[in-house]
This record gives structure tokens, C-alpha cells and sequence, in this order.
């Protein structure tokens, strides 16, 4: 695509969504059901006696979990206004960039998570490249950055993916 | 059950970390994708992600990420905390594949109070390497 679709892209890179709310707050059984799932058998997610002796007082999630806490639930659909996140896949779609590959992710952790915290996030496109050609198809690498609160107000973590939107087969 | 500890002071760079394998199955792939809540069909319908043209549902990034924290946990032990990772996923894992997990210590050094490592780590499988990346851990140190 042309310099025109790219430019068009481009005014959308740092538009804030609105605040979203975690569907669920943490809890000790999906942390278990995460450990399970990731073979992890650190004592400070599952064993109350240890994690009360340790220097969290508690049981702490692991800090991995972050995005999983804040992912949108499968039913029942959203009546959310779109995301300028979604507009912007949505854009790429319909000029047919419709393959989505996630390439990179980053999460700081800056406060461990106790059952209990609820939290809040806002999301943001940060970075499109040029078009670029890549071995699955042309296409364009986005990044977005996450910032998760607590009920608290403070930031618990950041996140960035990166996608490759890509025009199948190009 | 007694927990070892990796102490700052004991840490070299250039050190490297223990190889690890995971055999990794449907069961694996699908239950990762679910504990970290992503019902991305991909993740879990082989004849969707066929149709796309891929060889079978594979990893998921939340997954990854998480095996990414057990790998520098299991080696630190529970009183390292993770700070930061971040990687870049190369090529799919799939059922099937025997994953294979080895890092390396590239810098150590404090700040303030922490007493921090940052590790590479590289989880392959058969056709390439599935993620490469970075990982910031701070360790406890003796004496305290």
C-alpha cells in the first residue's frame, strides 16, 4: 500500500482507549489453574504456608499472569465502543492485511499481585513500521503498550506486543 | 519440601543455566491457552488453524511467557524476582515437538538496593528456534 495508507495509519498511533475493568479479580484458583497449565510449581503461588513465611505475607500471582487477568471474556460480547487498537486491525483488514502473527512481548513487573487486587488497564498503539516484506506475506508490525493499575491507583506492570499484520500469500 | 536459592554473589556472567526439555502435546498447547484465558482458535482447533495453512494449533504468547517465569524460577529458586522479559517468537511450537530451554547469565550488577541478573534465554524446537529473549531478575544475596 501506497504512503497515503501509511500516513493514515499512522495518525492513529497514540490514541488512548478508554479505561477497562478485569472481568475477574485475582484469585487464588485461576493462579492454581495457570500453574498447573505452565507445570510451575513455585511455593509462593501455591503454598500458603510458605508464601506467609516469605516476604509477601501471602500467596502471589505469577507475574507472567499479567495480561491474563484483563483478557476480555469469551461470552458475552463486549458492547464497548471499538478500541482504537481494533480500529486499527480492522483498517489493515479491509485493505487486506488480514493474517496476524504476535512477533514480541515485553512485560515489566513493577508490584506483585495478591489475590484480591482488581485491575484496571488502558491500551495504546505505540509504534507502526513501513510496510515491510516478510517470509509469510507483505505486511506491517504494530506494538501496543498496556498499563495495568491496581484498585490502589498504582501501576502493577506494563505489556508490549508487537503483531505482524500481513497480507497472506503476498 | 526445602527451596534452594541462586544468591547474587554466586552468579558469573557468562554462567550458563540449565538445558531443560518439555514435551510438548495438544493437552499442553490447549491448556496453557486456556488458564491465560485466550480462546484464540488457533490455540485449540486443528481443523481452523489447518485451513489457515498451518501444520497444527501451537503456542500461545501468554504460555510462552509463562514458561519463560518458571524457567528463571525454577533456576533461581522462589526468592528471585522477576523484573522484566521480553522476547521474540521465531518459529511455532507444536504438538509433538520436544522443547528444549537453555540460557545464559549476560550481565550482573545492582541497583539501589537490588542485586540484579539479566539472562538470555533460547526455547528451540525441532524446526528452529521457537523464542529468543531477555530477562531482568533480582536475586537475594547471603547475609540477608
Amino acid at each position: 500500500m501506497g504512503v497515503e495508507f501509511y500516513e493514515e495509519l499512522k495518525e492513529l498511533v497514540g490514541q488512548e482507549g478508554s479505561q477497562l475493568v478485569a472481568v475477574d479479580e485475582v484469585c487464588k484458583p485461576m493462579i492454581r489453574h495457570w500453574c498447573e497449565a505452565m507445570q510451575d510449581g513455585n511455593p509462593l503461588y501455591t503454598d500458603e504456608e510458605y508464601a506467609r513465611e516469605s516476604k509477601y505475607g501471602s500467596i502471589i500471582a505469577p507475574p507472567t499472569m499479567l495480561l491474563t487477568w484483563t483478557m476480555p471474556p469469551l461470552w458475552p460480547p463486549g458492547e464497548k465502543p471499538p478500541h482504537p487498537f481494533e480500529l486499527f486491525l480492522a483498517k489493515l483488514d479491509e485493505a487486506g492485511y488480514y493474517g496476524i502473527l504476535i512477533t514480541n512481548v515485553a512485560q515489566k513487573y513493577h508490584r506483585p499481585l495478591f489475590p484480591g487486587d482488581h485491575l484496571t488497564f488502558t491500551y495504546k498503539v505505540t509504534d507502526v513500521s513501513p510496510e515491510k516484506k516478510t517470509g509469510l506475506g507483505n505486511g506491517y508490525f504494530v506494538t501496543t503498550t498496556f498499563i495495568f493499575t491496581n484498585q490502589k491507583g498504582e501501576t502493577v506492570g506494563t505489556q508490549s506486543l508487537t503483531v505482524l499484520k500481513y497480507r497472506i500469500g503476498s | 519440601m526445602t527451596w534452594k536459592s541462586v544468591y547474587w554473589e554466586d552468579v558469573e556472567e557468562g554462567q550458563e543455566l540449565p538445558t531443560v526439555t518439555m514435551d510438548i502435546t495438544c493437552t499442553t498447547v490447549i491448556s496453557g491457552a486456556i488458564a491465560s484465558r485466550d480462546f484464540t482458535p488457533v490455540h485449540h482447533d486443528r481443523d481452523f488453524v489447518q485451513n489457515l495453512g498451518l501444520k497444527d494449533i501451537f503456542l500461545n504468547n501468554a504460555t510462552i511467557c509463562g514458561y519463560v517465569g518458571k524457567y528463571l524460577t525454577d533456576w533461581t529458586g522462589p526468592e528471585g524476582e522477576l523484573k522484566e522479559i521480553s522476547f521474540r517468537i521465531a518459529t511455532p511450537c507444536f504438538p509433538g515437538d520436544t522443547m528444549t530451554k537453555t540460557g545464559k547469565v549476560i550481565k550482573k550488577y545492582t541497583e539501589g538496593d537490588q542485586h540484579l541478573v539479566d539472562v538470555e534465554y533460547d526455547f528451540a524446537v525441532p524446526q528452529g528456534r521457537n523464542c529468543g529473549g531477555t530477562g531482568t531478575i533480582a536475586l537475594p544475596t547471603r547475609g540477608h
